[in-house]
């Protein structure tokens, strides 16, 4: 399965803040043939950077690519009743997925990577997002109710409706709502301080909501949502998560396979 | 340039392209740092922020499909949502002088903080 893997790796190094990085210890998965072998357990340590929904592995702190991704949607993160203290589990309702079992260094640091990790998911954000939107609509209608002039305009054209400016659709401005692009570094962005880049009258229009996740296949997927419609809880569980542990192993393949090539190369004397 | 008709489906900030009778994806693209362009009549293209001018290209059935897309994959991105959801709790704290998040028990949650994330 092919992955844009320069703009991920760009994505996973470059100097956008980690919502949370440490190191950890990996289990490391082995395969067994038959249900009596007994393969004693071994770790790595890794440097973990989580991204979003997106946690990144490295060999070293200063490594320039991730050698693993684990795409954080559809899982549970759980204590582990490991024989390693301090580890935790990232599970996947797929049930061919494999499981990441990781250690951390001490309490502190396995409480603190749990809670990162249980809310990092897409899903888990856009439900929170909905949520605000709901609340800022119900704030943007009590303040107007407040403002609203007991006595109209009689002025025949003129109609200062207080309509709740959030329905509106915002106009776009692409520098500041545009897909992270031009984020970092040069300038463009949410400003700081100054969230709404439409501001009238007092009346921010926030950003449209994300699309709804639509999980039956079709030529056109999570079209767009309309205004507000209530939040449905979408189920975490879903066929879409199976994409993503195919992701999950054909980027640890992957990188094992290039990297097995230029130890070879290496060994072979070449430059 | 060829074009190869496609399954495309937009999953979180992931877009999965599939051969249009496979169950299995032949590919991925990753949301994040992408401009996303109107080029042509029905066609749209992706591209990244390290490598601008290489883009990946769609045509769409109808001028309307089209722009359904753009939007859609304007807002995929867990960065925009990030953002809006920091746009959101800025706008009600102003208006209500409470903070949202609070009820979740996130609010100290660096990645939601405004001006956290340095430009």
């Amino acid at each position: 399965m092919k992955l844009n893997e320069r703009s991920v790796a760009h994505y996973a190094t470059c100097d956008s803040p980690a919502d949370h990085a440490g190191f950890l210890r990996k289990r490391v998965e082995r395969h067994h043939h038959h249900a009596h072998h007994h393969h004693a357990t071994s770790y790595q340590r890794r440097w973990f950077v989580l991204k979003g929904n997106l946690l990144f592995y490295f060999e070293e702190r200063e490594s320039r690519e991730p050698v693993g991704l684990v795409v954080l949607e559809g899982c549970t993160v759980e204590l582990c009743e490991a024989a390693e203290e301090f580890a935790f589990a990232i599970r996947f309702d797929d049930a061919g997925a494999r499981a990441y079992v990781l250690v951390a260094d001490g309490q502190a640091a396995m409480e603190a990577w749990v809670k990162a990790l249980s809310r990092a998911s897409f899903d888990y954000m856009r439900l929170v997002v909905r949520e605000l939107e709901k609340q800022l609509e119900e704030a943007c209608k009590s303040l107007a109710a407040c403002r609203k002039s007991p006595r109209r305009s009689s002025s025949s054209g003129r109609k200062r409706h207080l309509s709740n400016p959030a329905l509106l659709p915002l106009q776009e401005k692409p520098a500041i709502l545009e897909n992270g692009y031009s984020t970092w570094g040069s300038g463009g962005g949410v400003p700081e301080g100054a969230a709404c880049p439409d501001r009238d009258g007092g009346h921010a229009k926030p950003p449209p909501l994300p699309p709804r996740r639509r999980s039956a296949a079709g030529s056109a997927a999570g079209s767009p949502a309309p205004g507000f419609s209530l939040a449905m809880p979408e189920s975490p569980v879903s066929p879409e998560t199976a994409c993503f542990s195919k992701l999950h192993s054909w980027y640890g393949q992957e990188i094992a396979a290039l990297r097995r090539e230029w130890q070879e190369r290496q060994k072979r004397g070449h430059p | 340039a060829v074009l190869k008709k496609r399954l495309v489906k937009l999953v979180v900030n992931f877009l999965f392209y599939f051969r249009t009778d496979e169950a299995e994806p032949i590919g991925a693209l990753l949301l994040e740092h992408c401009r996303i362009t109107k080029e042509e009549e029905n066609v749209f293209s992706i591209s990244f922020i390290e490598e601008p001018e290489r883009k990946y290209c769609f045509e769409c059935d109808s001028e309307e499909q089209c722009q359904e897309w753009i939007e859609a994959l304007k807002r995929a991105s867990y960065e925009f949502m990030r953002r809006s959801l920091i746009f959101y709790r800025n706008e009600i704290q102003k208006m209500t002088g409470k903070d949202p998040l609070e009820q979740y028990g996130i609010s100290e949650e660096a990645r939601f903080q405004l001006g956290t994330r340095k430009q």
